[in-house]
């Protein structure tokens, strides 16, 4: 018996969390095409866009419709079809019979996109320890050398990059996590377990989506070179799976982890992710201390007079 | 609790990622390169925590390696 349930299947995490990994798996599945990132669902999400103000009117393309005649979920329906339009042509185009999508900044715009496609796809959700996504964000923008829109609403509300970040974390897994609890047909998958034992959580990502697994998958995944487009640079230099990136943020000093462990913390433990240890804020006199011997440490490296 | 050749490595193996395991107790940790100046401001937070006392600038060129750590450790100690 065919399965009935959703055919659609979407790729949801926070940027940096493993997604383009989980899109080359998934593209790699002989019936399954999932192309680079598309920002059909996000370009999606802002056409709802809307404002609300005190009167309680929702001003955006769906209130406005409605005054026209159009209902919500026929607005909804069509906007689905535009999206899954593009995407079956792309599947069919492949040779593929379902396809896929994942555009890592999704996850800031997942309500709308829940609103859209809640019940008419199924969602594949991953989520990564929030310190690492910050330091791995970090390093995306200085590779791209500036914030997209997303990242920057953050960046303007504070002024230290790294925490900045964190909160643009717990913003998108708070969605990512909210959308895991409120939808039956979303999983829920963690970074860290697939880069630690891929083939299972492989295993559970076909299950969810009613496709089998074969052993040949994981290594055609990284084997391929797929087809070029937006996504995590990364992991098209990668020709295996290792959990080099785990944990990362441990390299950070001392005071900027306890920092970001402030933001993120409630989020981690929620996520089931041990808190990260929160050292006292310096004194200004410990402050200056720690700032001095830093100095120092970089005149003795630099072979400069160590004497007073 | 006291500070030991292990719980060094093991502080100085999470702040950097590496594998420390090879790097005997004499080996030059900042000269060489192996741990940065960030690692070291907060290899002085960690001594200064378990010893009560203050690192002064002085002791810095003192801690090139694990067993000079341990020694400049045991030394703030007994003060």
């Amino acid at each position: 018996m065919s399965d009935s349930r959703p055919q659609g299947i979407v790729i949801i995490g926070t940027p940096r969390a493993g997604t383009t990994l989980l899109r080359r798996i998934l593209d790699a599945h002989p019936r399954i095409a999932c192309p680079p990132e598309t920002y059909l669902l996000s370009a999606a999400a802002r056409f709802l866009h809307e404002e609300r103000f005190a009167a309680g009117l929702r001003i955006g393309v769906l209130s406005g419709l409605a005054f026209a005649g159009f209902e919500e979920p026929e607005v909804l329906a069509r906007l689905r079809g535009l999206v899954f339009g593009f995407l079956d042509d792309h599947a069919r185009a492949r040779g593929k019979s379902r396809w896929a999508e994942k555009t890592a900044f999704d996850a800031f715009h997942l309500p709308a996109i829940e609103r859209m496609l809640s019940g008419h796809v199924r969602f594949v959700c991953i989520q990564r320890h929030g310190l690492d996504v910050a330091c791995s964000l970090a390093e995306l923008v200085d590779k791209t050398g500036g914030y997209v829109q997303e990242l920057h609403d953050y960046l303007r509300r504070d002024p230290e990059p790294l925490v900045a970040l964190a909160h643009a974390w717990v913003d998108a897994a708070e969605h990512v996590a909210g959308l895991v609890e409120r939808d039956p047909l979303a999983l829920d998958l963690r970074y860290e377990d697939l880069v630690r034992d891929p083939e299972a959580v492989v295993r559970r990502v076909l299950e969810h989506v009613g496709e089998p697994y074969d052993d040949t998958l994981l290594a055609r995944a990284l084997a391929e070179p797929g087809q070029l487009g937006f996504g995590d640079w990364k992991t098209y230099g990668r020709a295996a799976i290792d959990g080099s990136s785990v944990d990362r943020w441990r390299t950070l000093p001392s005071p900027t982890a306890s920092r970001l462990a402030e933001v993120c913390n409630p989020m981690l433990v929620r996520l089931g992710y041990e808190p990260v240890e929160i050292d006292q804020a310096p004194s200004d006199e410990d402050a200056r201390h720690r700032y001095a011997m830093g100095l120092r440490l970089q005149q003795m490296r630099a072979g400069k007079s160590h004497e007073q | 609790m006291e500070l030991t050749s292990t719980s060094v490595r093991e502080f100085l193996g999470k702040k950097t990622r590496a594998d420390l395991t090879k790097v005997s107790d004499d080996d030059k940790l900042f000269s060489s390169g192996i741990i940065d100046s960030f690692v070291m401001i907060d290899l002085l937070g960690f001594l200064e925590k378990h010893t009560g006392a203050r690192v002064a600038p002085e002791d810095l060129q003192a801690i090139d390696s694990v067993r000079s750590i341990l020694e400049l450790a045991a030394s703030k100690s007994k003060r």
